[in-house]
């Protein structure tokens, strides 16, 4: 079966820029560590590229979005991301994108 | 300052010093414990499990043998459970997952099951739980440390951790990741005094080890944080304790006092203290009739993602990216654990918990605040959202001074119906034709706004409105105006208000005749 991600984004035009992002993955592969988290930066593509892993987008209210992307991951980053406690976590990510 | 010891031999509380902010069961607090009614203490339950097995007693336990999958499915039948007014559910066979994982969802969703963790009746009306709670409240009892304890059987240090072992579950489609944290209590100590806080907080997996969490940042715990260990880049120690006994719990869910001691909340609520024991990374105390205890260090500059989440308001309002990062230093456990699960969303643990304490915290503050209130109740089906003020005298003074007195802090409850005395609060039918019929739809609506703390879960707000932690609270003036004459004042045309007491005798002695009850 073909690996699928999911992630949430408070502004999706962001991911599909086609640019390298920075984004939270949940791995949705069944077993007993679906949904585990990584960081990422990497470049989505809609329509799905062939070969690549299928990636849903949510929003943040959790609505996902019917139409696939897909994902390639180009490097895995740190499980956290600078900032102090309840800074804003999308603006933590941009932060890291920058670097 | 001093806490009691229980000895290994005796079992008797012994006098000693400690770093903890408890109080001693021999000098300040003894006189409290001997008030209590040894009825009650004897019916007050020590753990989960002994709780477990008096729900399944009262017919408000249903056990699940077959299979059920952690990822939506046994989530799916508590959530049901809840919107049906349903039992609680023990999931006892869950995929992925050996036969020594179990799940409990939804403790204490209902007022029978809440009657039940209190040593009542199921069957006990709600008027009469506030009532033991408020006298309760008033009881604190100080906990008391033990050596070892149940939640000690089986010990993981942070190397071995992996919280992908516990069967954590998909709560509902759609949230933002796996949550541990929906039905729990959360030790966190302030970094400069002796304030121990015990919250009921939402924490979620992101992986093996890390885990991020939603204590608001007005709750104890984030206040705790932001002034106290951030400003010194500390990590601040916490424990989130699961399956304890279910009035710990109770306790920790409460709208409690700045420095007020959970702790000894949950003792007086219990009728006995709490046992306590020691954390295995930190200087933390957790009850020691735990099912699970993860122990765990808050990141001062760390932060990722966390929800979004069903909330207990019966909505996933996008918040979400303004949490708390934590990563775990050690997992304990009781043999053959039970995960305990609030199937958050409409009319769950949280709403009848919150409704109790927070309807007790709310008159408790309007007395002091010289509102002559006769009741309050917070009722489940409002979310937390939602309280109902009854008063001897009512009027726009008095809705204007009962909205400025509950949005002073935190505002966490935005909608307040204000009713004369007359009117039952726990009949939310008279409350709402109160309500109905009384509220002028122009001059009884009394507003006020606020920037910095408002309850971010709040369904209503825009994003903006949740980002800036403003909003608004209203008082509905449904009590008559205290100028208006008698003989000019409507008169209700109820049995109880346009009989005389005559004919409602007759009237209720021939209805009892007609065998239609009392």
């Amino acid at each position: 079966m073909a690996k699928e991600f999911e992630t949430f984004a408070r502004d999706s035009a962001r991911l599909l820029s086609g640019q390298e992002v920075v984004m939270t993955l949940r791995d949705l592969s069944p077993g007993r560590t679906k949904y585990r988290g990584i960081n990422v930066r990497a470049v989505v593509s809609r329509p799905p590229r062939p070969g690549e892993p299928t990636l849903w987008i949510r929003s943040v209210v959790g609505n996902r979005d019917p139409q696939p992307c897909s994902v390639r991951i180009v490097e895995e980053l740190p499980e956290s991301f600078e900032g102090i406690p309840y800074s804003d976590f999308f603006e933590a990510m941009q932060r890291a994108e920058r670097r | 300052m001093r806490i009691a010891h229980k000895t290994e031999k005796s079992g008797e509380g012994k006098d000693c010093r400690n770093i903890l902010s408890l109080h001693c069961k021999l000098c300040a607090q003894s006189a409290h414990i001997k008030k209590f009614n040894p009825e009650e203490m004897r019916l007050a339950h020590d753990d989960l499990r002994s709780f477990l097995a008096a729900i399944r007693k009262s017919g408000d336990l249903v056990s699940v043998d077959q299979e059920v999958d952690w990822d939506q499915e046994l989530s799916g039948i508590g959530r049901l459970g809840c919107e049906r007014n349903g039992p609680a559910f023990l999931f006892n066979n869950i995929k992925d997952y050996s036969p020594g994982w179990r799940i409990a969802a939804n403790p204490i969703a209902t007022w029978r099951r809440m009657a039940v963790a209190f040593g009542l009746p199921a069957d006990t009306h709600v008027r009469e739980l506030y009532d033991v709670y408020a006298e309760r409240e008033q009881k604190p009892v100080a906990p008391v440390l033990a050596k070892d304890g149940p939640c000690k059987e089986v010990r993981i240090a942070g190397d071995k951790a992996n919280l992908f072992d516990l069967p954590i579950p998909m709560v509902h489609e759609g949230d933002g990741g796996r949550y541990l944290g929906t039905w729990d209590l959360v030790v966190s100590r302030d970094a400069r005094s002796d304030w121990v806080n015990w919250g009921m907080y939402r924490f979620m997996i992101h992986n093996e080890r890390l885990l991020t969490g939603f204590p608001r940042p007005t709750s104890h715990l984030g206040k705790m944080l932001l002034d106290g260990y951030v400003p010194q880049k500390r990590t601040m120690p916490i424990a989130i304790a699961i399956g304890c006994d279910c009035l710990s719990h109770l306790a920790a869910a409460a709208t409690f006092r700045i420095a007020g001691n959970e702790a000894d909340l949950a003792g007086g609520l219990r009728g006995k203290p709490v046992e306590l024991v020691k954390c295995e990374t930190s200087d933390l105390y957790v009850p020691a009739s735990a099912e699970i205890v993860i122990e765990a260090e808050v990141y001062p500059d760390r932060v990722n993602q966390e929800g979004p989440y069903g909330e207990y308001p019966g909505y996933r309002s996008g918040e979400m990216g303004n949490a708390i990062c934590a990563r775990v230093t050690a997992i304990t456990h009781r043999r053959d654990p039970i995960l305990t699960l609030d199937t958050t969303g409409f009319m769950d643990s949280s709403a009848t918990s919150t409704s109790i304490s927070g309807a007790i915290a709310i008159r408790r503050r309007l007395e002091a605040s010289g509102v002559p209130v006769t009741a309050v109740y917070v009722p489940p089906e409002g979310g937390v959202h939602l309280a109902i003020v009854a008063v001897r005298k009512g009027g726009a003074e008095v809705a204007q001074k009962v909205v400025n007195t509950l949005t002073v802090r935190r505002a966490l409850i935005s909608k307040i119906i204000v009713v004369d005395e007359d009117v039952d609060v726990f009949n939310v039918s008279a409350v709402l034709h109160a309500f109905a019929t009384k509220c002028h739809p122009g001059r009884g609506i009394h507003v006020v706004r606020y920037e910095g703390r408002a309850n971010t879960l709040t369904p209503a707000y825009d994003q903006e409105e949740r980002a800036a932690r403003s909003g608004a609270s209203v008082a509905l003036d449904a009590t008559w105006p205290p100028e208006w004459p008698r003989d000019g004042t409507p008169v209700r045309a109820t049995l109880d208000s346009m009989y005389s007491p005559e004919v409602q005798r007759r009237v209720l002695e021939r209805w009892s005749a007609l065998g239609l009850g009392k």
